[in-house]
């Protein structure tokens, strides 16, 4: 079908209602519509893009020529700091969470985000993570490095705040990612529409879905680190300080178990995006959905045992190495079998060569080269060799920027349409495109032979020597031409925005549900949905008399989405209480010289006050019976014995507190003290926090406005009976094992 | 002849128990199943059995090596009991009521096994005492059985739904990389026993160049890694099973636009 016949049905797009119109800021600041909530993690992405951005070419301007003296090497190294943080957390992860946030609830025919309140605040810490990372431009800027090792990231070698408010940033970024990824799962599990299984859901849905199970797991061991990094900082502990007991590799071990599914975080919802552009522009279904849905799965899977393929330099022993080298390398396989699916899906197609597809293409081609190139650093004799060189530069940034940006870029422009309702311009993007692609091969490709050539990275400057000047010098103009690239982009979005033709509900002739509604979608999304039997329910719509074969039974499975949630928020947590405990053995696995578990710890009365944290449990249960029988009085009662016992725990624990202050066991005595207030003081927190919900429960229940509502008791119970089973592992590793073994 | 080669060749050791209990084992399969049988399923059974009951790695296990005792163990936990479930009929049901308390029960022999054998007493008696080794040895396997049959039972309404088979797996692995990283990255001995002093031999040789820390370091890995791919391999099987579907025969499935 001919794009053009589209246009001219279609009307110029409505952004607003009509009573909207006079108060449009609050109408945006305000929203909890995941639609508009899309848009703004986009245009969050491109204010820090822009940013990221100029930080780049300031970097590349620097080392246009030998010995140039633009940018003192202070200033530098806050540059290439800010720039990697800027761009991964701030660009990165905010478009796709974007896309995602707009397109999943679409996709799945839903009319909103599980959680539309919950999506606004995970929206808004985006801006307020990104201003406590630049307010550190008046404190002095962190020069650590996007993974700020130890001891560097320390005070003694960092002395501004710069890397505290990095540290602050960092953590409330997490928080929001987790938040947003807890969004949704329980949105894809619990609000898909009739018919809609979790088989027959398009790949960027799925593959949104494994990726959100990465960052619940990922981003959890991330603020682990971050708190104790800032407790060293802040508190004087020493967790990662070799000089008194602590372990600068441990820092590296938890920042890569994070670091490394980062990658795959940002990844797999890029081959999301080319999982849908690609198959639409060749005109043909995906080739082999079933292995890109599954080889996600095992990317997700492998990408959390592999972290230490970041280390082989460290010395971790050729054993260790080894290991990591093979698992590293299995990973090359599900990656390798998803560009087969996308390069079978365009064989024998009938391609058009839209700017999406282009970018797209450009995206398979590139990814692939950095994907080998990232197969050369999985074999440890290599890195050993290019390991900190530019050639490492040159390999991440093919899967960074020609990979994951290419497929930002390549979905932009392919949901564009949908999002303003008008056709952004062709021309101006295939301009925009060729700039880009130009300018991306001109930057990184001779990298990798500035790598070999023994250039490391992150230097401020470098000699003369021969061929690194005309290199640098080319790397430099390209980095300028991505500069037009995306001033270009910038041009082409306002000017299509206000006078792009018009896009009508399907300009590209798609087949996945956000085509069934019009450009841009209603409030509440759809005025109906077309039947869905199989995973192309528009080319069934459009094809009654050859529709794709049904996909399995049309029965859908939609369970309750607080309990959905709380579930994944349990497991969330246990990987943050997991990585502390960890840590906590780590330490502690011979006792250490001075307070340690067996001469600073009472057993009894811990056991004490523990029983009544087990109790509460029991009692919880029995409140939650005598709610399901439908007798508040009873329930009310349970639950107020549930909050005494609980208070109870947490007073028993002050008093501890109170006896280790009083015999000089503070935080900083030494690491059991510093793992034993980081892992009790963590889980003393998320009690307290139990508690304040438990007592909204108890206020809501005796005040009655409860019995209108649906009951939050359940799914506030299982995260208590969380906070409990956490507390049995606590008390086992940290009170009984030290006395035992 | 270097000392790996006369070690693979020299040490294999034909005990008679285990020679019996296998042809025992053939003899009671082949009765009670005999065609309907995966017999290639059962031959590589078998032959993991032997392979870790009778080749130099039992020897090794037995006080020489961490790494070697780590092998055997999940040959006997992991690789034997699945590839046996797998060679059972397809129409095979054990019939056991309970389903769900089914599953918590198989995921705790198959994590609870792992941990119990590595408390240091008991680990060293495995190591230094024949009948325990033996013990532990059928325990193991039994553990193994009993961990997999959620997963790979023959009948499907005797399995977990996939996404609980998911959860069951992801949460095993997440238990075996924890105590790995323990293992291979703290000081901890669990098995005090494989760092006694040998008798000199040729053992006593190979232990000495393998050295102590690398020994427990690939113990430790061993557990980490292989054995976390083998859970994930299943998961990803598992979803893979879930997501296939069948089509019709002979139909094209999909037609260009």
């Amino acid at each position: 079908m001919n794009p053009a016949s589209t246009f001219s049905t279609a009307t110029a797009p409505e952004y607003l209602s009509v009573e909207e119109r006079a108060h449009w800021r609050l109408a945006w600041l305000s929203t909890v519509d995941h639609k508009r909530i899309g848009i703004l993690y986009l245009l969050f992405a491109l204010v820090f893009f822009v940013i990221g951005g100029l930080e780049a070419l300031f970097i590349r301007l620097q080392l246009a020529v030998p010995n140039n003296t633009l940018v003192p090497p202070d200033t530098f190294n806050a540059l290439f700091t800010m720039h990697g943080t800027t761009m991964i957390f701030l660009v990165a992860m905010p478009a796709l969470f974007g896309l995602a946030n707009y397109f999943v609830p679409l996709m799945i025919g839903a009319r909103d985000m599980a959680f539309p309140r919950l999506n606004a605040l995970s929206v808004w810490l985006i801006p307020f993570g990104g201003a406590l990372l630049h307010f550190s431009v008046f404190t002095g800027v962190p020069k650590a490095g996007w993974f700020a090792y130890a001891p560097l990231s320390e005070t003694p070698y960092n002395s501004s705040l710069g890397v505290d408010y990095w540290i602050l940033a960092l953590i409330v970024l997490g928080i929001g990612s987790v938040a947003t990824a807890i969004n949704l799962i329980a949105t894809i599990l619990c609000l898909r529409a009739p018919g809609m299984t979790l088989r027959r859901v398009p790949l960027f849905v799925w593959i949104n879905f494994v990726n959100a199970f990465i960052v619940i797991f990922a981003l959890p061991l991330l603020n682990a680190g971050l708190v104790m990094l800032l407790m060293d900082r802040q508190l004087g502990t020493h967790f990662f300080m070799a000089r008194e007991g602590g372990s600068p590799v441990l820092w590296q071990h938890i920042f890569w178990a994070f670091g490394h599914p980062e990658v795959y975080i940002l990844a797999l919802p890029a081959f999301g995006i080319i999982s849908e552009v690609v198959p639409v522009f060749s005109r043909k279904p995906i080739f082999g959905y079933e292995f890109v849905a599954v080889s996600s799965v095992a990317i997700a899977l492998l990408s959390f045992g592999v972290w230490a393929h970041h280390m082989f330099t460290v010395g971790l022993g050729h054993v260790a190495d080894t290991f990591f080298v093979i698992a590293s390398m299995l990973i090359a396989i599900p990656t390798g079998v998803k560009v087969l699916n996308w390069s079978a899906t365009m064989f024998r197609g009938r391609i058009r060569m839209t700017v999406p597809m282009m970018y797209a293409t450009a995206f398979i081609i590139q990814f692939t080269l950095g994907g080998l190139s990232g197969v050369t650093h999985a074999s440890a004799a290599l890195d050993w060799q290019t390991k900190n060189s530019y050639y490492l530069v040159a390999h991440f940034h093919y899967v960074a920027v020609g990979g994951i940006v290419f497929a930002i870029l390549a979905g932009l422009h392919y949901w564009f349409p949908k999002m303003s309702g008008r056709m952004l311009s062709e021309r101006l993007g295939r301009w925009t495109f060729w700039c880009m692609v130009l300018g991306f091969n001109g930057t990184f490709a001779i990298q990798h032979v500035l790598g070999f050539a023994g250039m490391p990275r992150r230097v401020y400057t470098y000699p003369d020597f021969p061929n690194w000047g005309w290199m640098n010098f080319v790397s430099t103009c390209g980095a300028c031409l991505m500069g037009v690239a995306a001033v270009l982009l910038v041009a082409n979005l306002l000017w299509s925005f206000f006078r792009g033709a018009a896009a009508g509900d399907n300009p590209w002739n798609a087949w996945t549900l956000e085509w069934a509604t019009t450009s841009p979608p209603p409030a509440h999304n759809f005025e109906a949905l077309p039947p869905i039997h199989s995973r192309r329910p528009l080319w069934d719509n459009a094809n009654p008399g050859r529709p794709d074969p049904p996909v399995g039974p049309d029965a859908i499975l939609s369970p309750d989405r607080s309990k959905t949630s709380m579930w994944t928020l349990i497991a969330s947590e246990a990987a943050f209480f997991g990585a502390l405990i960890l840590v906590f053995v780590y330490f502690n696995i011979r006792p250490l010289p001075g307070p340690n578990a067996k001469n600073s710890l009472e057993l009894g009365k811990t056991a004490i006050f523990s029983l009544c944290l087990f109790a509460s449990s029991f009692t919880l249960w029995r409140a939650e019976i005598a709610e399901r029988n439908r007798r508040r009085r009873g329930m009310i009662s349970w639950l107020a014995l549930t909050i005494g016992l609980g208070a109870v725990f947490m007073i028993g624990q002050g008093f501890e507190y109170w006896g280790l202050y009083r015999s000089g066991v503070t935080v900083s005595a030494n690491l059991f003290a510093s793992t034993f207030f980081l892992l009790t003081g963590f889980h003393g927190f998320h009690v307290t926090a139990g508690l304040v919900a438990l007592a909204v429960v108890l206020g809501l229940a005796t005040g009655g406005d409860y019995r209108n509502r649906a009951s939050p008791l359940e799914a506030i119970g299982l995260y208590w009976h969380f906070v409990d089973v956490v507390w049995v592992f606590v008390l086992t590793t940290v009170y009984l094992l030290p006395r035992f073994l | 002849m270097n000392t790996v080669a006369r070690i693979a060749l020299g040490a294999w050791e034909l005990n008679p128990i285990v020679l019996l209990a296998c042809v025992l084992a053939v003899g009671a399969f082949a009765t009670k199943f005999r065609s309907r049988a995966r017999w290639k399923y059962f031959v590589a059974a078998l032959g993991i059995t032997l392979f870790a009951l009778l080749s130099p790695l039992n020897a090794l296990a037995d006080g020489v090596l961490f790494s070697a005792h780590m092998a055997q163990h999940l040959l006997l936990l992991l690789v034997m009991p699945a590839l046996f479930l797998l060679s059972l009929p397809r129409d095979f049901k054990l019939r056991i009521p309970g389903g769900g308390r089914l599953a918590i029960f198989g995921w705790a022999a198959g994590v609870g096994s792992m941990c119990f054998w590595h408390v240091p007493v008991f680990c060293d008696a495995a190591a230094t005492r024949p009948a325990v080794h033996a013990f532990q040895a059928c325990s193991l396997v039994v553990m193994g059985a009993a961990f997999w049959w959620p997963i790979l039972a023959p009948s499907s309404p005797e399995r977990l739904a996939p996404g609980f088979g998911i959860v069951y797996l992801f949460t095993a692995c997440l238990a075996c990389t924890a105590l790995g990283i323990v293992l291979t990255l703290t000081p901890i001995e669990v098995c005090p026993v494989f760092r006694a002093p040998l008798a000199a031999s040729s053992w006593a040789n190979l232990r000495e160049r393998i050295g102590a820390t690398q020994d427990r370091e690939i113990g430790g890995l061993l557990m980490w890694l292989p054995m976390c791919l083998v859970y994930l391999s299943a998961i990803i099987v598992e979803v893979g099973r879930w997501l296939a579907v069948p089509t019709k025969s002979g139909e094209d499935r999909h037609e260009i636009a």
